[in-house]
């Protein structure tokens, strides 16, 4: 430092440290901060990503708190109340789909005052145990690796063209679908169905139209036929459920119809399986028309693959003789056993003959699905318990009737109707759980058999065809990458308007004459 | 009383209030240097930076860290701030206390050297956050301090502008801003380096790795507050030996002489203060780009804040700013 330099004060001569802002800035400064501090510590995304289940609260709330109308009782109220904030829950899905069947209980035992053991009984019936034991089964047969086989199969059957391996493809899938959740069907061929684009082309584009028809010949063959018997699906366990539930009366003989069992429900609804078989593989070639029509290289290289694998295993062999047993028992049994055991009993052999592992089965279930079907089920037998199901049927059955839709063939449209859009904004299970109650009850109180409006709930539930995330089969296929939301636009229209018009066939024509 | 802010007596108040102004003029007779540090590895040169200005015994260097509050819900379940909690109780270290203590290695190869002197710790509350702020504060026998300040706030500008409060400084020194936006959409959130510069009432020095050049490129524009300015930086080159250049923009040809004049009534200034001005340059064209690029060569710019308000800046800009935001070398931003 020079001697000049000594003559000046840093803080005096230099830089100066200048008071603080005034007060404003200060104060919003903090305000800011404390701003900033809440928004760290309340995070308004979760209320904006959950604003769904916030809005079902109160709306159920608002429910709950108004005036109760004529004819309903302030139980009955708040089960309705609770169906519609289950309702916009499943549809939003605002929160986890396994959350509302919690929610579901603790509004039963806290809201409704039901005993909670009576509740937690309720949740378990042989539907439900039906459902699981089916999904296991699913897990069982899956993990065995059949599809190449199954694939090759269905060739030595059809030939190499086309239209043929389409036909093949839909009418085995579906006669697998039939017995065991389409889901998993679809799941299983779905690698098959690549497999045999990818060997026809590796370019995706070259491909489009012969994808389209190959993997929607798999989705559509697991969908048409997901209603042909009760295994086939959970909507059709639910339906089995409710009749059950709500017209069996064990002291009336004459309600034993009530009580459907594995091939009666077979002999109801497999035509509707069959009669759109053929119809499915007409519209999807002339929908889509491929590329090419022969398919022999991509069926000598699958021919190549199959053999490389040798012969089939005795796993192999055990397992279809493990289902085809249980298939067997679900048609002959059911009546002794009830459905669900004969499923369990599957899924023991499979378990205990070491086929599957329980990690995998443990893996490969969706156990919410099963809590959700039970905890729906248990709210629709309190709607009815509660005269809330009975309640809203008169009151949709004066609409129908002031529309003229009171009988016969216009209610059943109606109900068809219904069950689609209802079924096209959520899953179909949770669809018929929360309408089943009050269209069997609708039924009963104008005079129609709650068997056939069971049956056209069920079935029309599965008419979900117009977008990619409708049905679990339309959702693996279209993960695929091969195709295009509006394929499923095209197509799916003109099959949901086939579909109805055989649906309200069969109903008009054929069920009552076959009815116990 | 529903809104005192205080429950003493007049007489205690009273007291409590010489006391503070006391202090404040205490450190009114410092010359009071805010290094920032972050963390990340460049940080540390505000500290280097301090330390090459703080030339005498009338010089107190902080440092200071500024750590965010610890989020407390979203974070799997288990709240954090009860984590920490844990974490102190177990004595681990807050993040920023090991780089609080890496800068008192800088300052020791600086040539500071604080082990041998008496120090003194101490903690408040803040924010509600477990951890608080904390300072130690490290006195030499010929009363110059060095303290290491680990603040606690939402977010590390509004900490830092909260920090000049307590102090007053005559100088901040903060690293090389990483963002830097309009001053329109610098109202919508900015970086920590452009909002503190924006809001600060004292000068700030963004430092950037020029130590190895040479020189204060002080700029000036003639007029009273710029001359203010002048004086008050060239002091602190003075002080530490630094030359000096004195340098001027006109924007056309035709204002070159009030440029020179500029320049010349600036040199006069210093020399009568018996301040060296070791060169003299102008230049025409575009102000700021003229001052990046002629002094880019030096280690620190000049330049003189015009104090406008957010929104003056909005519609007028500000050429201090600019040259903050685009010099190749350390700028500081003198009010």
């Amino acid at each position: 430092m020079t001697q000049a330099a000594a003559s000046f004060s840093l803080p005096r001569d230099s830089l100066q440290a200048h008071e603080p802002s005034q007060r404003l800035t200060r104060f919003q400064r903090r305000g800011y901060q404390r701003y900033l501090l809440v928004r760290q510590n309340i995070d308004l995304n979760f209320f904006w990503t959950r604003r769904w289940f916030f809005i079902a609260l109160l709306v159920g709330f608002l429910l709950m708190i108004a005036p109760t109308p004529s004819g309903l009782t302030e139980e009955g109220q708040i089960v309705l109340a609770m169906s519609v904030v289950a309702t916009i829950l499943f549809v939003t899905e605002a929160v986890p789909l396994p959350t509302v069947p919690l929610l579901i209980i603790i509004g039963q035992v806290v809201l409704l005052k039901v005993d909670p053991t009576k509740v937690a009984q309720s949740l378990m019936t042989d539907s439900v145990l039906f459902i699981m034991g089916s999904l296991m089964l699913a897990v069982a047969i899956v993990k065995q690796r059949l599809d190449k086989r199954i694939a090759w199969a269905i060739v030595q059957m059809t030939g190499t063209n086309v239209y043929w391996i389409s036909f093949g493809i839909t009418a085995v899938c579906g006669a697998i679908a039939a017995f065991i959740g389409e889901h998993t069907v679809a799941a299983m061929m779905l690698p098959v169905g690549v497999t045999l684009i990818t060997l026809t082309s590796q370019d995706p584009k070259k491909v489009r139209n012969l994808a389209a028809v190959i993997l929607f010949s798999i989705a559509y063959g697991c969908s048409i036929a997901g209603v042909a018997t009760p295994s086939g699906g959970a909507r059709n366990a639910i339906i089995i459920s409710y009749w059950k539930d709500l017209f069996y009366d064990p002291l009336d003989p004459e309600t034993r119809r009530y009580l459907m069992d594995y091939l009666t429900w077979s002999i109801y609804a497999f035509p509707m399986f069959l009669i759109r078989l053929p119809i499915v593989a007409a519209l999807l070639v002339y929908t889509f028309k491929p590329e090419t029509t022969d398919m022999s290289r991509a069926v000598s290289r699958l021919r190549t693959q199959v053999i490389m694998d040798g012969p089939l295993k005795p796993s192999g062999w055990l397992t279809i003789l493990i289902f085809c047993l249980t298939i067997f028992g679900w048609i002959f049994l059911s009546e002794q056993l009830g459905l669900g055991v004969i499923a369990l009993l599957g899924v023991s052999a499979f378990l205990v003959l070491g086929l599957v592992r329980w990690e995998d089965i443990n893996a490969g279930v969706n156990w919410g699905v099963v809590l959700l079907y039970a905890a729906a089920i248990s709210l629709g037998v309190e709607m009815t318990d509660t005269g809330a199901a009975d309640w809203v049927a008169k009151s949709f059955l004066d609409v129908l009737q002031n529309v003229g839709a009171g009988s016969g063939l216009g209610f059943n449209t109606a109900i068809s109707l219904l069950t689609i859009g209802v079924s096209n904004t959520m899953t179909a299970g949770a669809a018929v759980a929360v309408l089943g109650p009050i269209v069997l009850n609708t039924a009963h109180v104008a005079g129609q058999d709650p068997i056939i409006v069971g049956f056209i709930t069920a079935i029309s539930s599965a008419f979900g065809y117009l977008t990619p995330a409708a049905q679990p089969a339309f959702t693996i296929i279209y993960a695929s990458g091969y195709l295009k939301g509006r394929d499923f636009f095209t197509i799916g229209s003109r099959m949901m308007i086939v579909s109805v018009i055989i649906l309200l066939a069969l109903a008009s024509l054929y069920w009552p004459f076959i009815a116990r | 009383m529903l809104f005192t802010r205080t429950k003493l007596s007049d007489r205690q108040e009273r007291a409590v209030q010489k006391t503070l102004h006391n202090l404040r003029q205490q450190r009114r007779n410092r010359f009071r240097i805010l290094a920032c540090i972050d963390g990340t590895e460049e940080s540390f040169i505000t500290v280097t930076f301090a330390a090459r200005l703080a030339v005498n015994d009338e010089c107190d260097i902080i440092v200071l860290y500024v750590r965010p509050i610890d989020q407390a819900l979203w974070s799997g379940g288990l709240q954090l701030r009860i984590a920490r909690q844990n974490m102190m109780e177990s004595g681990f270290e807050l993040p920023g206390v090991r780089d609080l203590k890496r800068s008192l290695e800088i300052l020791k190869e600086e040539g500071i050297d604080v082990e041998s002197w008496p120090q003194e710790a101490s903690h408040q509350d803040a924010w509600g956050d477990p951890a608080g702020d904390t300072k130690v504060e490290y006195r030499s026998p010929k009363g110059r301090s060095v303290v290491l300040k680990l603040k606690t706030a939402p977010d590390a500008a509004h900490g830092i502008l909260d920090q000049y409060e307590l102090g007053p400084y005559n100088l901040m020194v903060l690293g090389e801003p990483s963002r830097w936006r309009s001053e329109f959409k610098a109202w919508f959130g900015t970086g920590v380096v452009q909002e503190v510069v924006t809001h600060a009432s004292c000068s700030v020095l963004v430092a950037r790795p020029s130590l190895d050049k040479e020189g204060f490129f002080i700029c000036t524009d003639g007029s009273s507050r710029s001359m203010q300015a002048v004086r008050r930086a060239a002091v602190l080159a003075h002080m530490q030996g630094a030359s000096i250049t004195l340098f001027s923009v006109a924007p056309d040809e035709a204002s070159r002489p009030a440029a020179e004049e500029a320049v010349a009534n600036a040199k006069a200034l210093l020399k009568a203060m018996k301040i060296t001005v070791t060169d003299t340059r102008t230049a025409v064209g575009d102000t700021v780009d003229e001052i990046i690029e002629t002094g880019s060569s030096y280690r620190i710019i000049v330049v003189t804040d015009e104090g406008r308000s957010r929104l003056q800046r909005i519609f007028k800009g500000s050429k201090a700013s600019d040259v903050v935001r685009g010099a190749r070398t350390s700028v500081l931003d003198v009010r």
